[in-house]
């Protein structure tokens, strides 16, 4: 089976107000996950064997993403499913022993070994969707105001006052800020997709989305239409 | 047609959204706190904000949820 390197996107930063724990330093690792840094480690006599069963999860991880994420990946089965399926543990093997000293037992090394699976799995996901539906032009342009935003004839003034300041806010938008919020917000477009499309990755598209609603927000107000946050941490 | 439910969600932001980078490499830890049933917006607030935001990082997190949940196990 060829291996493809695991291509997990670039790090920009969004808004960080206050803070919250790293990866941080190397914590007292439980049992298994003892078990498991040991094994994998070089030189170690099981380690083989050990990253036979670590591809054995990974793969069942793997193929039970893409199951899950179904919906994206359009006639795929069979063969080219599980090929899929391959690659996605293939890239999660090679990443899991490549990091192995960055291990810090925040969690238990299964659930950070599967969070590479999940990663592998993601980025073949919107890769294989956008190769075969990339976003249509209609997708990313302001064009015409989408159904979702359209005044219905039973919409009271306010509500239709409203969608147009909207509108008029999302005109009023950079390009680039414009062309995410209209595909992310409006259309359903996955970021990870758009990204793709837009040659870039999701955290540059997720800042992009981010500052277009926060512009959105600034304009509804001034324009006498406030959006009030209900925004909670879960 | 859209209410005022639906035009939050549609420009939701929220201060002390961590991005996706700091919730890429602590998605691990964020999930086993939640299998332990504790709540993780208490050690990873930036994060909790971000995954009611981010259609993209909120997948990733459903998946490895659901894995850590249905797969771990052991070496023999």
């Amino acid at each position: 089976m060829p291996r493809r390197p695991l291509v997990l996107p670039a790090r920009v930063s969004i808004t960080v107000v206050g803070s919250q724990p790293t990866a941080g330093t190397r914590a007292g690792l439980d049992r298994e996950s003892k078990r498991w840094v040991e094994q994998l480690g070089a030189g170690h006599p099981r380690r083989d064997r050990a990253v036979a069963e670590l591809h054995e999860l990974l793969l069942r991880a793997a193929i039970h993403e893409l199951s899950r994420r179904r919906d994206q990946l359009g006639s795929i089965t069979g063969p080219e499913f599980e090929d899929l399926a391959q690659q996605a543990a293939n890239d999660a093997v090679m990443s899991v022993l490549a990091k192995l000293d960055e291990f810090r037992g925040c969690s238990r090394f299964t659930t950070w070994a599967y969070k590479f699976a999940i990663f592998a799995v993601s980025g073949k996901v919107a890769r294989h969707a956008w190769r075969r539906l990339p976003p249509s032009r209609r997708e990313l342009a302001w064009e015409q105001v989408p159904d979702s935003l359209s005044a219905r004839p039973g919409d009271r003034l306010e509500q239709r006052e409203q969608l147009d300041a909207l509108s008029a806010a999302i005109g009023e938008l950079t390009d680039r800020q414009r062309e995410v919020f209209v595909a992310i917000a409006l259309n359903d477009v996955s970021i990870d997709v758009l990204a793709l499309q837009l040659a870039t990755n999701r955290n540059a598209i997720y800042k992009n989305l981010f500052d277009a609603r926060r512009n959105l927000r600034a304009r509804m107000a001034a324009a006498g239409h406030p959006v009030p946050e209900r925004g909670a941490a879960r | 047609m859209i209410d005022r439910d639906h035009l939050d969600e549609l420009l939701r932001v929220s201060d002390g959204d961590a991005g996706c980078t700091a919730g890429e490499d602590i998605l691990d830890g964020y999930v086993d706190l939640e299998l332990a049933g504790e709540n993780p917006a208490v050690t990873y607030p930036g994060t909790a904000i971000h995954l009611q935001s981010c259609p993209g990082c909120r997948a990733d997190h459903d998946g490895l949820l659901e894995a850590a949940r249905r797969f771990s196990r052991e070496p023999d």
